[in-house]
């Protein structure tokens, strides 16, 4: 069964319009980059798939289940800023997913937390920036989920960090499940994806696979991104 | 999901509303053994009273608009700012979000407006207590118990005193729930604009605050104008009374339904974070 699929999805704002006729289907079992430049529609295709938005016109479908609590436990949700109340101790956020999410592996997410060396008695707030991310990621990978929905992971941090967080993300990876990244920072996760949507001006610009891309063009697709968005 | 949504709103409300309701407390103990002692017995005490008495209102208030604002605040931040994109992802529905909140505000609101009645009932009594004599209390009870056999307490305010009792604290919770209701009908109604989403939803507050308020005093013209007209008799002030605080029971419950129904619609749409 399709794991994700969009029909004719389009988001308007008044006259402006965020996201055009976008049609896609994503299988399980891939990585997938979303990329775009800032201000494409990229942010706003995650949050009508994750059911943070009402979409204009157009269906979403989450394995055959329409957006709501359903689709919602499938999806595993990290968006480009922290969505977690800082007042609260990282134990009491663990406890709060492990409520809420059938498939949330408290083990795991503890083990990422004493390999970073963060106390889960500490009140987010008392985290330093990096590290309250680095919870947000450890809590959304720590999730067995079928679809990892993960925008701008990389945004913002400093190298070392970024490899931390593509290894996290690649640590927890299953193979019956798939990841979609959204980032404009291509070089860095090229080598992890198998297959790339390229979004313009929220259209649809391009979507497949990574392999494919590279041999039909013959360079790399960071190099065909930087053709595709140049200025 | 509503057990869970409701036990960790309970945790996160109760941690801000529950020192503020002890604050409620801590001022009714500090303020009823001031009233039993002779601290403020002196002739030249009374600016001190009025002082301490000035605090002592303005500390209820200030508890009471806590509370309800709190209420309202953590309704918006929890919902519809960053925090929203982790509730609205959870596998819930919109209405269990809704309700979760509204139980769990309206159980806190409900404690505060009971405990500010009981705080002025016991600091009124202490201080009744406290400055009347031996002889004075019996005459006073003397004289009740005299005027009871003219008027009953049913004549002067219309009901039994636990009826009244009762039909005063339910007024004061129906007018509790209508107050967070019409807060949150407002902040979803301002979810509705495209931009400016906060001032919409004080603007939505500011006009329905004024429908409630002319509604309200429409219904009680009628009761009060009578009063005028006919009334300077001890029985028609439990006449009154009969009227009146069944009609703003009525006009609250009526409120509160319509701004629940309408939340309701509200709430079951997707939403538009922005």
């Amino acid at each position: 069964m399709t794991l994700l699929e969009c029909k004719g999805l389009t988001k308007k704002y008044g006259n402006f319009t965020a996201l055009s006729d976008c049609s896609l289907q994503i299988e399980r079992g891939h990585i997938i980059g979303l990329l775009g430049p800032n201000g494409s529609g990229k942010t706003t295709l995650i949050k009508l798939i994750c059911g943070l938005l009402n979409p204009s016109s157009g269906t979403v479908q989450i394995m055959g289940e329409s957006v709501g609590p359903s689709s919602k436990k499938l999806i595993s949700y990290l968006p480009d800023h922290t969505y977690l109340n800082k007042s609260m101790r990282v134990r009491d956020i663990m406890d709060f997913f492990d409520d809420f999410y059938e498939d949330f592996d408290s083990m795991r997410a503890y083990d990422m937390l004493a390999k970073l060396q963060i106390n889960p008695n500490h009140k987010l707030k008392a985290l330093s920036k990096g590290n309250q991310e680095k919870v947000q990621l450890i809590l959304v990978m720590s999730r067995r989920a079928s679809l990892y929905v993960l925008d701008e992971p990389i945004a913002g941090v400093d190298p070392a960090a970024r490899d931390y967080i593509l290894n996290i993300i690649l640590e927890n990876y299953d193979e019956n499940a798939t990841i979609l990244i959204s980032t404009h920072l291509i070089s860095d996760i090229e080598n992890i994806l198998d297959e790339v949507i390229f979004i313009q001006n929220g259209k649809l610009h391009t979507h497949g696979s990574v392999d494919d891309l590279r041999q039909k063009e013959h360079r790399s697709i960071d190099a065909i991104f930087r053709e595709v968005f140049k200025c | 999901m509503l057990k869970k949504l409701l036990k960790h709103e309970w945790i996160s409300v109760s941690k801000v509303l529950g020192p503020v309701n002890l604050g409620v407390i801590l001022i009714t103990i500090i303020g009823s053994i001031i009233l039993s002692t002779d601290l403020l017995d002196g002739n030249n005490m009374f600016p001190m009273i009025v002082v301490l008495l000035s605090l002592y209102i303005i500390s209820l208030m200030t508890f009471a608009s806590v509370t309800l604002i709190y209420v309202y605040v953590r309704f918006y931040k929890n919902l519809f700012t960053a925090e929203g994109y982790l509730m609205y992802t959870l596998p819930v529905t919109g209405t269990q979000l809704f309700h979760s909140k509204l139980l769990v505000g309206f159980f806190w609101s409900g404690v505060n407006t009971i405990l500010t009645m009981l705080s002025t009932i016991i600091l009124a009594f202490t201080a009744t207590l406290h400055t009347t004599s031996k002889e004075d209390m019996q005459y006073i009870f003397s004289s009740v118990n005299d005027s009871a056999k003219d008027f009953r307490f049913e004549d002067i305010l219309g009901y039994q005193p636990v009826v009244f009792l009762i039909i005063i604290v339910l007024v004061m919770l129906t007018s509790c729930l209508s107050s967070i209701l019409m807060g949150y009908l407002s902040i979803l109604l301002g979810q509705l604009v495209e931009k400016n989403r906060l001032a919409a939803s004080i603007g939505f507050y500011m006009v329905i605050y004024m429908i409630n308020q002319i509604l309200s005093s429409i219904v009680m013209i009628f009761p009060n104008t009578k009063f005028i007209l006919e009334g300077n008799s001890v029985s028609f002030l439990g006449d009154l009374s009969r009227l009146l605080f069944p009609g703003l029971l009525i006009t609250q419950l009526f409120f509160s339904i319509v701004f629940y129904v309408v939340s309701l619609i509200l709430v079951r749409r997707q939403v538009n974070l922005e």
